[in-house]
């Protein structure tokens, strides 16, 4: 009885902000994502080796490894790998009939349950890893228990070494180390040798492939070899393929210009050598070797020559006994990219050939196709007039006689979506791209930007030309009554249903804005937030080299557009509807302000702040010596507050420092010196320069991330306090509030003025902190925001050691919280509480609720057209959007509400007063016929 | 004419009963029969109450004067002897904005306005010419009475919050003020 009575008590003393039941899954979006897979490192595997059911295993470039269902696309599990973002580093292997996959990336070898990624084993290698290899040897004694992996590793100009690592324990069984500093490249293994190999540099700068066998047994060298490759190897990426794990293994490069292909048998010395044809002139741009990866499967590779307009393949048989290479047969030359996958059945390879509208599939042995789909669409947008590419395939096929009954490809396209054809149908589709979003922003379509425009208008004209205007605008609309007739019912029912997917147009609430994200291979796309699981539009906007970065910030200065600003150039705009480029004719100021009379613009460099007026210096900022400037953030530009004080219980005033040219400057002390880590938190005027309050804290963790936040009239930052002599490591989140004076009803020096000049006065503002522990540390604060700034604030801070996103309500962090007493009344009027040093995170304040959101590195919010509500768009490896209102829904009405009650009770009420109806008139009748 | 015709044909006791108290009366002035012990006669009670009525006299019209005004003094000072029991019920209600106390601080506005604009009304019923002056030092204090009812509610309402006495109730129509340098973040 006691405790329902407190827990509901409880309810009425805290602000109970929460996510409600009836709104999580459906208010907010999660996709979990893996990032592009990588070609080499993804497979299908049966996790179970009794059963035939597969999964695909991938380990993508965002370092990231997980197991996709193929019949639905649905992620079954997922492990993130330290080294995200370094592609050609990581490996990812799994033995015929096991049940562990072996990963590799940076110095870790881990094995992984295939069927739900739990850690079995971790070692780790002296050097960065190089290759991880599974042995497959085919001496009975070895085969018992999980197979062994061996890993070969090798810093730059460091020793390498080979070790072999025991496959249930991850044990080194050996280790044979390399004389020499040559590189270490690549190791394969057969069923009796490991191969080595490494790439020597000659005098001359060239590079000689050097290989060496080792015993797999004892790890003791057998035969050592320099294979002859003259001077045609200028860098190691014109070695086109070293096949590991087949019954003979190969290397292959070409020349620099892709005119020969070398093909070499390991453990033989013979080069087999083989023109590359010159279709009509134009030049191979890259050559790829697609070998079956199967110690007892046929030896025959396949050879894809790509030009800049067309590919085709040559397939080619090796002879075992005598290390012989042949030309089998050519595929023939066709337009535009394709891709190709290797699987094998039994001893049986089969090549699966992906074009732009076709799926194909041959024999190794001989060039009749076995099986041919066209593909009508992939099943993805794409930008407009652009034609979707497969980029690299990954197929699993069974053969009845001599057809395929059945294939499942999965292949990545250009526009970075992950897909799988069953035959030649699209069944799903997985948006990897969204994974490597390096920028994003919200931004209005142009109609419901107009709408709100002229509510706007409507809303501050006088009432009678208000009220013209709304009567104009809706017998404007009237020419919509038809079709909204037409749709009425569809409309009714779905309403009802929640199954309402109203459009972009309709949108009277600002839930339906677009979010543009740019991702970091240079191409854009669009998310409708109120609609997240369709992509608008999906196109290539920046023309980037491999590996370069381009930094792209994104802005929406009005309605139906977005611009980009990066490195490869600035103000390029385009729609958000459909992801056209807009012709720019000027590159539009975003932030400019009319009002403001002269500009100051301060720009940061590596070690201080500079600001100009009109082109001449303004002021300068250098952190103190043996500090070097951590981040700056200024107050947002869009940053409206509803009220320029707070109301104190007893009605008084508390004058708000509201300056919209404030900054939040970090400075930390660069790591090299000394070992007292110390960071400083500068609130500086932008306009003058000026400090206007400055903390520092000592013995800061400085690995850890530093999290910062500017807004309104009060900042927030946290960060990790390494572990002293005498307090433990902790994290801490301090938030600061600006008044114009402490003392009520008092505005400060400047008192009412309209206007004031910052380089004239700068009065100070008197500054209120509290520090509070939190539980862990926080990578990225953000605040919400809405359409006038008068609902409350929740501080969102993304936690990346639970993968979740907290909405932190203002009022539980108030700086103004008493300290050492209980709150007075008044206190207790304005919501404050007796401060608490300790703040634990409610879990009804996470807005991730169940899912489990990876990676996270940047939100930013956007607020909506009603009140109440602010999008919140989160995004890194996985990408996780919501909406939240901080003070509740109270300009619309929730999911809570009942409609059919409403509408139940109405028609009960209908149907009363018809029933009731006649039995009143003839009792009134009757009534009169009486006599008195 | 029917009292003729009975008492000539009908005997006197019909008589008597279907007119009673003219027989009593007739009874009484005729015949000599004594009343029975007990019975007090009608006609001496009559007599009774007819003895001081005569000696009634009408009052002069200062001395209508004086209880005219004694009734007005009355009716003017009425509403301050509710006033206690207004302050308490106002005290009880707490300052809490709920129908019953908003209520209540309206009844409280509503009764004292009404009252000051039917002020004439009231007081016409007791005015004459002779006692118009001191009547006005009456209004006056009726007047007086309910602006202390008045200003009951209004302490009621300002406890309450209502009145716009406050810095924060002004808030809104502060501005905050316009810098007139704007800073903006170029990314280098």
């Amino acid at each position: 009885m006691l405790l329902p009575l407190l827990s509901a008590a409880t309810l009425l003393l805290t602000p109970s902000l929460a996510v409600f039941q009836d709104e999580a899954f459906h208010i907010d979006y999660h996709f979990a994502l893996l990032g592009a897979p990588k070609e080499s490192t993804t497979f299908f595997h049966q996790p179970n080796p009794a059963s035939k059911a597969s999964l695909i295993y991938t380990l993508s470039e965002e370092g990231a490894l997980g197991a996709v269902n193929p019949r639905d696309g649905s992620l079954v599990w997922r492990q993130l790998l330290q080294g995200q973002h370094q592609s050609n580093a990581s490996f990812l292997r799994a033995g015929e009939g096991q049940d562990l996959v072996v990963s590799g990336s940076l110095n870790q070898v881990a094995a992984w349950s295939a069927e739900d990624g739990r850690l079995a084993w971790r070692t780790a290698t002296d050097g960065v890893l190089r290759d991880v290899e599974i042995l497959e040897l085919s001496d009975g004694k070895e085969m018992v228990g999980a197979k062994d992996a061996v890993a070969l590793s090798g810093s730059h100009g460091a020793q390498s070494s080979v070790v072999r690592l025991d496959g249930a324990t991850g044990a080194v069984k050996w280790t044979y180390e390399f004389d020499g500093s040559d590189e270490a490249y690549q190791v394969s293994a057969s069923s009796t040798h490991i191969y080595a190999i490494l790439l020597h540099k000659t005098l001359l700068g060239y590079l000689r492939i050097r290989v060496v066998s080792l015993d797999p047994v004892t790890g003791k060298k057998i035969d050592e070899y320099m294979l002859s490759s003259e001077n045609e190897l200028a860098t190691a990426d014109t070695i086109v393929s070293v096949g590991a794990n087949s019954a003979s293994p190969i290397i292959a490069w070409t020349d620099a210009a892709h005119s020969t292909l070398k093909v070499n048998v390991v453990g033989s010395k013979a080069i087999s050598s083989f023109t590359i044809d010159q279709h009509a002139g134009e030049t191979v741009a890259r050559v790829q070797v697609h070998a079956p990866y199967h110690i007892n499967s046929l030896s025959h590779f396949l050879v894809h020559y790509e030009t800049a307009t067309s590919h085709w393949a040559d397939v080619f048989h090796v002879d075992v006994n005598n290390g012989k290479v042949t030309k089998a047969y050519s595929l023939p030359k066709l337009a535009g990219k394709g891709a190709f996958s290797t699987s094998t059945s039994d001893a049986n390879v089969y090549f699966t050939r992906i074009t732009r509208d076709e799926l194909s599939t041959v024999s190794s042995a001989s060039h009749g196709i076995l099986g041919r789909w066209p593909v009508t669409s992939f099943g993805v947008v794409s930008g407009i007039g652009e034609v979707i590419e497969p980029v690299h395939a990954v197929s699993e096929v069974s053969v009845k006689g001599d057809a395929v009954s059945a294939i499942r490809t999965v292949v990545l396209l250009s526009t970075g979506d992950w897909i799988l054809l069953r035959g030649g149908t699209a069944t799903w589709n997985r948006p990897e791209i969204l994974a490597s979003t390096v920028a994003a922003t919200f931004a209005m379509p142009a109609e419901v930007e107009a709408f709100a425009e002229r509510l706007q208008a409507e809303a501050s004209s006088n009432p009678v030309s208000a009220y013209v205007q709304r009567l104009t605008r809706h017998i404007a609309e009237l020419k919509d009554l038809p079709a909204l007739l037409v749709s009425f019912p569809q409309r009714v029912v779905n309403g009802f249903l929640g199954t309402s997917e109203d459009d972009l147009a309709s949108d009277n609430f600002g839930f339906h804005q677009i979010i543009t994200c740019a991702t970091r291979n240079g191409r854009m796309l669009a998310l409708d937030a109120g609609n997240p699981n369709r992509i608008l539009w999906n196109r290539q906007v920046a023309d980037l080299k491999k590996e370069q970065a381009w930094n792209p910030r994104l802005a929406s200065s009005k309605g139906g557009e977005v611009t980009i600003n990066s490195q490869a150039g600035t103000g390029f705009r385009y729609n958000i509807s459909n992801g056209e480029q807009l012709v720019s004719i000027l590159p539009v100021d975003v932030e400019g302000d009319a009002k403001a009379a002269r500009e100051v613009r301060f720009t940061m460099t590596d070690s201080a702040l500079d600001a100009t007026v009109d082109s001449k210096p303004a002021w300068h900022f250098s952190p103190a010596s043996g500090q070097t400037i951590h981040s700056l953030v200024p107050r947002p530009v869009n940053d409206p507050v509803a009220s320029i004080g707070k109301v104190l219980g007893d009605r008084r005033v508390l004058y708000k420092y509201l300056d919209p040219n404030l900054a939040l400057l970090v400075t930390k002390s660069s790591l090299t010196l000394g070992p007292s880590n110390t960071a400083t938190f500068y609130v500086l005027n932008t306009v003058s320069g000026a400090i206007l309050h400055a903390s520092t804290h000592n013995d800061i963790d400085l690995t850890s991330p530093i999290a910062t936040l500017i807004s309104e009239n009060w900042l927030a930052y946290s960060f990790t306090s390494a572990a002293s002599a005498t307090a433990p490591k902790g994290q801490q989140l301090v938030i600061g509030e600006l008044f114009e004076s402490l003392v009520p009803n008092d505005r400060g020096p400047l008192t009412g003025n309209q206007n004031y000049s910052s380089t004239i006065s700068t009065p100070e503002p008197y500054t209120l902190t509290h520090t509070y522990q939190i539980p862990e540390a926080i990578s990225k604060l953000a605040v919400t925001r809405t359409k006038q700034g008068i609902t409350s604030r929740q501080l969102l801070a993304l936690l990346p050691d639970s993968g979740a996103i907290v909405g932190i309500p203002y009022n539980a962090l108030n700086p103004r919280r008493p300290v050492g007493r209980d709150a007075t009344k008044d206190e207790q009027a304005e919501g404050l509480l007796r401060y608490n040093p300790v703040l634990e995170f409610d879990p009804k304040w996470l807005l991730s609720h169940q899912r489990e959101v990876l990676g996270l590195e940047e939100v930013v919010t956007s607020p909506a057209l009603i009140e109440s509500t602010s999008l919140v768009f989160a995004w890194g490896l996985d990408v996780f959007g919501t909406k939240i209102s901080p003070s509740f829904s109270f300009d619309i009405l929730g999911r809570d509400f009942n409609k059919f009650q409403m509408l139940g009770t109405v028609a009960a009420l209908g149907v009363l007063t018809f029933v009731v109806a006649p039995l009143v008139t003839r009792k009134q009748v009757d009534q009169r016929w009486k006599f008195l | 004419m029917t009292t003729t015709q009975l008492t000539t044909s009908a005997p006197q006791w019909l008589h008597d009963m279907t007119s009673p108290s003219t027989a009593v009366i007739q009874q009484k002035s005729k015949t000599p029969i004594l009343d029975p012990p007990g019975f007090t006669a009608l006609q001496t009670k009559q007599q009774k109450s007819k003895t001081p009525a005569p000696v009634r006299k009408q009052p002069t019209p200062e001395e209508m004067d004086t209880l005219k005004l004694k009734k007005a003094w009355e009716l003017a000072l009425g509403p301050a002897k509710q006033l206690p029991m207004n302050a308490i019920g106002m005290y009880m209600t707490g300052n809490s904005l709920q129908i019953f106390s908003i209520m209540m601080v309206f009844m409280l506005f509503k009764g004292p306005i009404g009252a000051m604009f039917s002020i004439q009304q009231t007081f016409s019923r007791l005015e004459t010419e002779t006692n118009r002056g001191q009547m006005l030092l009456v209004k006056a204090a009726f007047v007086g009475c309910n602006l202390l009812a008045l200003a009951l509610g209004i302490w009621k309402v300002n406890g309450m919050g209502l009145l716009p006495t406050t810095r924060s109730d002004w808030l809104a129509w502060e501005t905050a003020r316009d810098p007139l340098e704007r800073a903006y973040f170029v990314p280098s």
